[in-house]
């Protein structure tokens, strides 16, 4: 039951890269767009929490009672949930950035298409 | 002297963060960003080698004290070799290529600071920030870290192009940060399926895992991550697919702008490829794919830079074409063939630098970057146009400038490696490097001036000029003496092979 739970979080994270990918390359609204790129950064985000998810394990922290070699064996792996803080701080910074510029482009193009605001471009 | 290590990294981080504050505040900010600026390429050549960890959590292996009762499952394993904090590498190759980079952001900074009347805090802060990352990226032995920095330089280029007035940057910054938010996550994925299959994020340490057997050299999620970093890597370097939107940020910047972002990509790619190499250099095919993605990306890049119209364009394809030769001289896996791709890559990042800021002067007299309108250029200022010239033939190889050497080394390593195939195609491209760059230089610089061509009074500044007189004498001393980067190199290329 547990190791399914752990199935149905990659499974999860999985599917929230895909609709993300979908969403970023085939919506032409941006706000959609910024959704699913946000979606694409969650899914990673969850599917490294998932990779930390130990079944049976303990919290990661050394309590008095505890022997070191229980603790070494039973408690799960703190480092994909530190790297996961840090994830989830540089994703809020790029969908600060990705917003603040749609606000600007909307307001010199008043709308919020991405084929007529990207498209307009001379690359 | 390792102290000094993440010095580099926090000063550029700690001046952008106090000059942002400063806001307005015009000349404290130009003082304060030229001293530091300054400084930038003055640490890497005071600090030591060797490593630094953060928190001072050294492997066990090396910390008696910590490790004395800690029971056999833990002493036994490689635990104990396992590095529990993140950890800065600085050798003779990150030597060589910090200090490039400190001269390039100095050199940005300082000019950008003597072109504008009004500096911008926080223009100088993206700058610092980026220089910071990118520090950060090359000192970095721990590839959560490398992401981490990785996002921050990404940030900071979109962030140089936003505060740069240019027709439809914003519209470009847009585009290039949602590739980079599809590319960060999978780069991100391709890190934590390494995470999981070797259960660490410190390179060594996933390099022991795989070479000491803890870790199945073939298992197929290894494949998968290392399709994913290199997803990451393209978008980072503006390889193939992504050349097209990397030379659009090129163009959408200032000239000091750009020169400082195309200074962060080539030393990303570096980062990046020599990463991959450590890691997966036990699969035959990662060389292959290396070379293969190079050559596309010289071919393309070279291609497009041909039919542009718009100098920066022009620049910015003909760098990201550069990037190619590096790319070749990684796959190649010789010792020879890596030091000629690490060498290109410093040569490389200096010649552009040098261009960028050399045809900035005729943005700077004209505010025309479209080379249809141009023309006559020669006229108004002949020792920037000749200062021009030498940086386009440096680029092109011409000897006896830098980049010279380092394509010879490249065909060298070629033919030594039994492909001299790679080694014409090289020189047939180099040539077409030479003739791009000569139609633009004609083009702007010595056709009849048109008619409507509007040229303003202002004097293009003396730091503008000093900078160009200090690229030309880097690539002539590393074209007359290239054993001054290449001895440093080479120690990290023989590593790698």
């Amino acid at each position: 039951m547990v190791i399914s739970a752990q199935l149905f979080s990659f499974f999860t994270a999985g599917s929230l890269v895909i609709i993300g990918i979908f969403a970023a390359l085939f919506l032409d609204n941006l706000i959609k767009k910024i959704i699913g790129l946000a979606f694409i950064g969650d899914g990673a985000n969850l599917f490294i929490i998932t990779m930390g998810y130990k079944p049976g394990g303990i919290v990661y922290i050394f309590l008095p009672n505890m022997t070191i070699s229980n603790f070494a064996q039973n408690a799960s792996y703190p480092l994909p949930f530190a790297l996961v803080l840090t994830s989830i701080v540089i994703g809020a910074s790029t969908l600060a950035v990705m917003l603040g510029l749609v606000i600007v482009l909307n307001k010199r193009h008043d709308s919020l298409s991405a084929s007529k605001i990207l498209g307009d471009e001379s690359d | 002297m390792d102290s000094l290590m993440p010095i580099m990294v926090i000063l550029p981080i700690a001046s952008a963060l106090f000059l942002n504050l400063l806001h307005g505040k015009d000349r404290t900010i130009k003082i304060l960003a030229i001293v530091t600026a300054l400084v930038l390429p003055i640490i890497p050549l005071l600090t030591g080698y060797g490593s630094h960890y953060f928190g001072g959590y050294a492997p066990l292996s090396q910390n008696s004290a910590i490790a004395q009762g800690l029971p056999a499952l833990i002493t036994s394993t490689q635990l104990f070799v396992f590095h529990p904090s993140i950890v800065y590498v600085f050798g003779s190759a990150q030597k060589i290529m910090i200090f490039v980079l400190g001269i390039i952001a100095f050199f940005a900074i300082f000019t950008s600071l003597s072109e504008t009347k009004k500096p911008s805090g926080v223009y100088t802060y993206l700058m610092f920030m980026g220089t910071a990352a990118v520090t950060a990226i090359l000192l970095s032995d721990d590839i959560f870290n490398f992401y981490v920095f990785f996002e921050i330089a990404a940030l900071a280029q979109i962030g140089i192009v936003i505060a740069s007035n240019v027709k439809n940057n914003y519209e470009t910054a847009l585009k290039y940060i949602i590739l980079g938010n599809i590319a960060g996550p999978l780069l991100l994925l391709g890190i934590a399926l390494l995470l999981g299959v070797t259960g660490n994020v410190n390179i060594t340490d996933i390099i022991y895992s795989i070479k000491n057997g803890y870790v199945n050299p073939q298992n197929p999620v290894l494949l998968m991550a290392l399709a994913l970093i290199t997803f990451g890597w393209l978008y980072g370097s503006g390889l193939p697919p992504f050349h097209t939107i990397k030379s659009a940020l090129y163009s959408k910047a200032l000239p000091h702008g750009s020169a400082l972002i195309q200074a962060i990509t080539v030393f990303i790619m570096v980062a990046l490829g020599v990463m991959i190499l450590r890691i997966f250099s036990y699969l035959s095919f990662s060389k292959m794919a290396i070379i293969a993605i190079s050559l596309l990306a010289l071919v393309l890049s070279i291609t497009m830079a041909l039919v542009q119209t718009d100098f920066k364009r022009i620049i910015g394809y003909l760098a990201l074409g550069e990037l190619g030769y590096i790319g070749i001289g990684l796959g190649l896996g010789t010792t020879l063939g890596i030091t000629a791709g690490l060498f290109q890559a410093v040569n490389e990042a200096i010649i552009t630098a040098f261009l960028f800021i050399g045809f900035g002067t005729v943005l700077y007299k004209t505010r025309i970057s479209d080379t249809r309108k141009l023309g006559g250029m020669m006229f108004v200022n002949p020792r920037v146009a000749l200062l021009v010239l030498l940086a386009g033939l440096a680029m092109a190889g011409v000897p006896p400038l830098n980049a010279f050497q380092s394509k010879l080394m490249l065909i060298q390593a070629s033919i030594q490696s039994g492909v001299p195939e790679l080694g014409i195609i090289m020189i047939l491209l180099s040539i077409v490097t030479f003739m791009t760059f000569m139609k633009a230089f004609y083009t702007i610089y010595m056709r009849p001036k048109p008619d409507e061509l509007e040229i303003h009074d202002y004097k293009i500044p003396k730091a503008t000029i000093i900078s160009l007189v200090a690229f030309l004498i880097i690539c002539l001393t590393l074209g007359l003496f290239p054993q001054i980067a290449t001895n440093s190199l080479q120690t990290l290329a023989s590593s790698l092979v």
